[in-house]
């Protein structure tokens, strides 16, 4: 399938500093995409580029197999959803929506009856004569949505839309967003800071950091494949291993950790016995035992750390080795408190190894 | 708990603000007094009273005359101010512009130079472009003098608009103009009113361009300062009085206006 | 058939709200997009649109008559006359120090105009700060509106107003002889004090508007907490108040000595012979027919270059970062 947004070998400077390096990335039509990553990582400029509010310094960007990068703003099908809704605060609720259908030419009776279905699908028929200032935050985000889709763009983008709304409105709004996207079937890209919202809402993540690409896939896959340590830490929490590799048998890896003899999965790797090599380890996969298991590995440790965390516990163990693991456990798994010895340990294709 | 303000140094502070807004208010309230007296010379006490000057006033073709010319002269200028004004702010709020502080500076230039300055370079530059004096030059003259005022009012809204509304005009498929038209316009539009109703009052109110730059139809200070030379009678007092009852309804309009925009 | 579909068009169209599809029309049609449209795509031409008129009308109309007049100063003789040299020349500046008719005006005004300036501070701090923040917040600005209104009568009406009260039987002669204090009047107007009176009550607002907003801004606890400290009403002036108002005072104070120092209507109505200030030497040379601009010129470049470099060094000296209008 031919992609919908395609960014070929995108190169973008500000001054001497690159805000993204060598971006090559095609986007299928009617996904949710996510461009994840730190404040300053490229991805809100990689949005801007898309919508044509940055020129590129390379490289080209394809918008249905046709380059745009040469298009002002006001000629590529492309719609934004501001980071703080950039609603027109002299137009009601209703000429906000129609503005862009207004700037098509469209007809009056046309734009009536586009911006009634469309307020009818966020549930807003009743504020369409309203001003955007009487609005609360989560109805402007619905309008600003609204209007942004309203042209019947290609591809809708989404910046930082949900970070000016609380907690709770926030989930709320997730499911709403990926309800509306799944109705409409339009490619959303969405760019986010925030790695549960990627998670929750995503078909793809994108994962970027200083201007480059980390990793694409699947939020699940990412979670339990993460290639990198930059992605291992940003998107959940992980324990990272610092081990040398002895031997490669099939798809498991022998690696010594400082003294310990420890497993992993190595499919894809091509690394070398005797290299260095970072494994990854979430806390939800290891277990805590009270004695030595047999069969099974099993590292000796003290607890430094408990942690009550509602839905789970976080244990800190310090290993016989020098270093320490974060263990999350059921809440009533495991009653032993600081000081308890315990034996840490997990199976081998929970423990991944990262590329770098 | 201890009172951070003893009361003598407050009541010493109020009393300072009631003699001080006496003082503001006496004297134009003793001027809208004479207005009536019954009397063809200005002296107190008023005696009779009487409305017989308003009457003359009113009637008086040169006072309407005077009032056209000033109202024309103004509308005149506060268009080509509004418009020169606007652009300039534009500019100077506008991206990657270099030397926009020094534009500034002198946008706000005829602002700080004293009146009478402004009022004579203008005369020997009008004479070395060859503009005739008279209202074309009163008018040049009058927008010179009103463009920092509405420079520096459209930049403060401007500075208050959030940067995304004219991006997403764009993404909506305008062009910069459009997205000018229709969304930096309507934005401005408080601070517009409020600046085009200063524009229009200054502009009514000056007296040393005008008198520097005028012919010989007067405007309505000429025409005040005229009559004051010629021999003073309370007549003059029923000019000034509806002059400044009508200005001052106006300033307070504008007042709510521009108010109203910063909130 | 044809007749319904029109109908429940019509009814459509009226019962919607009006959108501005001619707009859209408008900047769809071929005619928009081969003209403006075009011309709004390029960049270059954009800044050309968005630069060039301002910087036209700012070199043109802000520095080009400075220029002129800068210009003239230094001629012999402008405009040019048949048989009278217009070569370049320093006697208009000469002429200025050599005559004390006009170097004496021009030192009164100076003294006249600091006179001014500091009459006004010293009548305006006190109400300026009974505004900011003695007042209950959401009265202040009905407070203030009320200074406001008197302000919106122009110039020339409130220069006349003042010959109501200050006149031979204007009012507060008259109230002192009805109150047996004096038998004849006091000559008040015509004088260099009716003048000063009647210019502190033209340029009071270019006081109190700057003060205003300086003193507003600073934090009350701020006050409150000299206060604790021990500070009494009179440190606590010194100590805080003050020099947290300063940027107010520089602004306040510039704006007022500029137009001061420039005042016309004003010297001509309440001003006399005793009361000659250097505007209306200028305006003399400007005036009449025996008109000497060169002259002129170079007095009114003096003035502007003397009182700029007062406000320049005043500021330096007391350390205000910039004048504000508003």
């Amino acid at each position: 399938m031919q992609p919908v947004v395609h960014f070929k070998n995108v190169n973008k400077l500000y001054g001497e500093l690159p805000a993204v390096e060598n971006l090559d990335l095609a986007i299928e039509p009617g996904q949710f995409v996510t461009l994840l990553g730190p404040s300053g990582c490229g991805k809100s400029t990689t949005l801007r580029m898309l919508g044509g509010f940055e020129d590129l310094t390379s490289g080209e960007i394809y918008l249905d197999g046709k380059p745009i990068s040469h298009l002002p703003p006001h000629k590529r099908n492309v719609n934004i959803v501001f980071q703080d809704y950039a609603l027109f605060p002299h137009l009601t609720v209703r000429r906000n929506i129609a503005f862009g259908l207004e700037l098509k030419g469209m007809a009056s009776g046309a734009i009536h009856k586009r911006v009634t279905e469309l307020l009818s699908l966020v549930a807003l028929q009743d504020y369409a004569e309203r001003m955007p200032a009487q609005l609360s935050g989560g109805q402007r985000q619905r309008v600003a949505l609204m209007r942004a889709l309203a042209p019947d763009p290609n591809v809708l983008l989404l910046d930082e839309p949900l970070s000016a709304l609380d907690a709770k409105l926030r989930q709320q709004m997730q499911i709403e967003l990926k309800t509306i996207q799944q109705r409409t079937g339009k490619t959303f890209i969405f760019v986010t800071h925030d790695q549960e919202e990627a998670l929750t809402m995503s078909d793809v993540i994108v994962v970027m950091n200083k201007g480059r690409i980390e990793q694409i896939g699947k939020p699940s896959e990412l979670y339990a494949r993460p290639h990198s340590r930059f992605v291992a830490d940003f998107i959940g929490q992980s324990n990272l291993l610092e081990c040398t590799i002895v031997s490669v048998a099939g798809t498991v890896g022998t690696f010594d950790w400082r003294g310990n003899v420890v497993h992993a999965d190595v499919i894809g790797s091509t690394a070398m016995p005797g290299a260095h090599a970072t494994l990854a380890l979430r806390p939800e996969t290891l277990y805590c035992l009270t004695a030595k298991p047999e069969g099974r590995l099993a590292l000796k440790g003290r607890i430094v750390h408990r942690v009550f965390k509602g839905a789970h516990t976080s244990i800190t163990v310090a290993l016989e080795n020098g270093t320490s693991l974060v263990v999350q456990l059921d809440p009533v798994a495991l009653s032993h408190i600081e000081g308890d010895a315990v034996w840490v340990g997990w199976r081998e294709r929970d423990a991944v190894l990262l590329a770098s | 708990m201890r009172t951070y303000f003893s009361d003598l140094p407050k009541t010493a502070l109020g009393a300072s603000y009631w003699l001080f807004a006496v003082y503001l208010v006496l004297p134009l309230a003793l001027m809208m007094a004479m207005s009536f007296k019954d009397a063809n010379f200005i002296a107190f006490p008023i005696g009779n009273w009487t409305l017989d000057w308003y009457g003359k006033v009113l009637h008086d073709k040169q006072f309407l005359a005077a009032s056209l010319y000033s109202i024309g002269i103004a509308l005149a200028t506060t268009i080509c101010a509004t418009i020169i004004g606007v652009w300039i702010a534009l500019l100077v709020s506008a991206e990657n512009i270099w030397g926009k502080s020094a534009i500034f500076a002198l946008a706000c230039l005829p602002a700080v130079v004293p009146g009478l300055i402004n009022a004579i370079s203008m005369r020997i530059f009008i004479r070395a472009v060859d503009i005739p004096t008279g209202t074309f030059a009163i008018i040049l003259s009058h927008t010179v003098h009103a463009v920092p005022f509405v420079v520096i009012m459209v930049l403060t809204r401007l500075r208050s608009m959030p940067a995304n509304l004219v991006d997403a005009a764009r993404d909506l498929g305008a062009d910069p103009f459009v997205a000018f038209l229709r969304v930096t316009i309507p934005y401005l539009m408080p601070a517009l009113l409020g600046g085009m109703i200063f524009c229009v009052l200054t502009s009514i109110d000056d007296f040393v361009r005008t008198f520097f730059l005028g012919g010989y139809q007067p405007t309505l200070p000429m025409l005040i300062f005229a009559k004051v030379q010629g021999g003073m009678s309370p007549e003059i007092n029923a000019m000034a009085t509806i002059v400044l009852v009508v200005t001052t309804a106006v300033g307070l309009y504008a007042e709510y206006l521009t108010r109203r925009s910063r909130s | 058939m044809v007749d319904t579909t029109t109908q429940s068009r019509a009814v459509a169209s009226l019962a919607s709200p009006r959108y501005a599809g001619w707009i859209g029309r408008a900047v769809s049609s071929s005619l928009y997009r081969n003209t403006i449209g075009r011309l709004a795509d390029n960049r270059w031409i954009r800044l050309a649109v968005l630069a060039g008129v301002p910087l036209i009308w700012l070199v043109m109309l802000h520095i080009g008559p400075i220029v002129q007049m800068t210009n003239i100063s230094f001629i012999a003789n402008y405009p040019p006359q048949p048989g009278k040299s217009s070569d370049y020349t320093l006697a208009n500046y000469a002429l200025f120090f050599s005559d004390r008719l006009y170097f004496m005006p021009f030192i009164r005004t100076l003294i006249f105009a600091a006179v001014v300036t500091v009459s006004t501070l010293v009548i305006v701090y006190p109400v300026a700060y009974y505004v900011a923040k003695v007042i209950q917040p959401k009265n202040r600005m009905r407070a203030l509106l009320l200074l406001l209104i008197p302000f919106w009568a122009g110039e020339l009406i409130r220069t006349f107003s003042i010959i109501m009260l200050l006149a031979n039987r204007g009012a507060v002669n008259v109230l002192l002889r009805e109150l047996g204090f004096i038998d004849r009047p006091i000559p008040m107007l015509y004088t260099f004090f009716s003048l000063s009176f009647g210019v502190v009550y033209l340029l009071a607002l270019y006081m109190l508007l700057p003060l205003y907003s300086a003193i507003e801004k600073i934090p009350t606890p701020l006050i409150h907490a000299a206060a604790d400290l021990g500070a009494g009403p009179f440190q606590r002036f010194r100590r805080v108040i003050l020099p947290l108002s300063r940027d107010g005072i520089v602004s306040g104070c510039s704006l007022v000595y500029l137009t001061a120092v420039g005042v016309f209507a004003a010297p001509l109505l309440l001003g006399g012979p005793n009361a000659v200030i250097f505007p209306e030497v200028i305006a003399m040379l400007f005036h009449g027919s025996n008109d000497k601009w060169p002259e002129g010129a170079a007095f009114s470049m003096i003035m502007l270059v003397i009182s700029l470099t007062t406000v320049g060094l005043f500021m330096r000296v007391v350390g205000g970062r910039s004048i504000r209008l508003m």
